[in-house]
């Protein structure tokens, strides 16, 4: 069986749906919106004030960003030593008694 | 420094990062303020100067406009008010950034539109993940559904057409939706959705034709 196409609303009827929609009641926010958006601002100011992305302020985060760091900007100098120490070293000279 | 004084004074709450230096607690309206209105102009100079009273009248011209434009996309009082706050909490913070390019009212429109569609786009995709957390059964949380706020007019008798119209209006694409909205529920002209929208006239022309022929189709 064909689907039946649904019938256009007659442009009288039309019209007469967008005048119950503007003749709606003025919907408005509760009282005292003013006092509530103004907590919300107040809450907001600790935030603001920090100013510092939230996994920057979490302490493992911030100790393992700046151990990157370090590793990062070293040429390794420190360890080089380390390394070539018994390569140059002689033999072992005994201790005098 | 600021924010160590604001922490010894609870009243006097907080700096933020635009000229307006403090934001006093609220306090009965003035008589000055009363007096006469305001142009926006003037109102968004005194703003940017730290006039906690002409933030209050920005908010008390606005709120209305603001959240029924919100309302209208969302259906939902609580999630209208959120948004409407927000608004007015992102009007708050930015204004010094205002530079007059558009209106102050088709600012305020373009953020209650769009912070408006992100709300409702972050509900259906929490009411996504809760409906896969739910078929993979990680919890017995009961499937979170939007709130099916009937339209006081569409309860009464006869109105169930309104009822269906509103329905429909929800489920057209995002900018169809806005431009239905503003046009036949807040009454902007064409002149002033293609402002919010960010576009053209034509192009709202053209969005609500498609808007209008699909309701139509389906009413």
């Amino acid at each position: 069986m064909p689907d039946i196409p649904a019938r256009p609303a007659p442009d009288e009827e039309w019209d007469d749906l967008l005048r119950q929609l503007r003749a709606q009641p003025l919907a408005q926010p509760r009282p005292y919106f003013y006092q509530r958006v103004h907590a919300r601002l107040a809450t907001r100011a600790p935030a603001a004030a920090l100013a510092l992305p939230g996994w920057l302020r979490r302490p493992a985060y911030a100790v393992l960003l700046g151990g990157v760091v370090l590793v990062l900007s070293g040429d390794g100098a420190t360890l080089r030593p380390a390394l070539q120490g018994p390569k140059n070293a002689g033999p072992p000279r005994l201790l005098p008694r | 420094m600021a924010w160590a004084s604001a922490q010894r004074t609870p009243y006097r709450i907080f700096t933020v990062a635009h000229p307006v230096p403090l934001l006093e607690a609220p306090s009965p309206p003035s008589t000055a303020r009363a007096s006469a209105p305001v142009a926006d102009a003037e109102l968004v100079a005194q703003l940017q100067q730290g006039s906690e009273a002409a933030f209050r009248a920005l908010v008390a011209r606005y709120q209305g406009r603001v959240y029924r434009t919100a309302l209208a996309l969302l259906r939902s009082p609580e999630e209208a008010e959120d948004v409407a706050q927000e608004v007015f909490v992102e009007v708050y913070q930015t204004i010094g950034r205002f530079r007059g390019e558009a209106s102050l009212s088709t600012w305020l429109y373009r953020l209650a539109t769009s912070g408006a569609l992100k709300s409702r786009r972050r509900a259906r995709t929490k009411k996504r993940l809760a409906y896969f957390t739910s078929l993979l059964g990680f919890n017995n949380a009961v499937l979170h559904h939007p709130p099916d706020h009937a339209h006081p007019l569409a309860l009464l008798e006869g109105q169930q057409q309104l009822q269906l119209l509103l329905d429909r209006v929800a489920r057209l694409p995002d900018s169809q939706q806005v431009a239905f909205t503003l046009r036949h529920e807040q009454e902007l002209s064409y002149a002033e959705i293609a402002a919010v929208l960010g576009t053209s006239v034509p192009a709202v022309e053209s969005l609500l034709f498609r808007a209008r022929q699909t309701l139509r189709h389906y009413l």
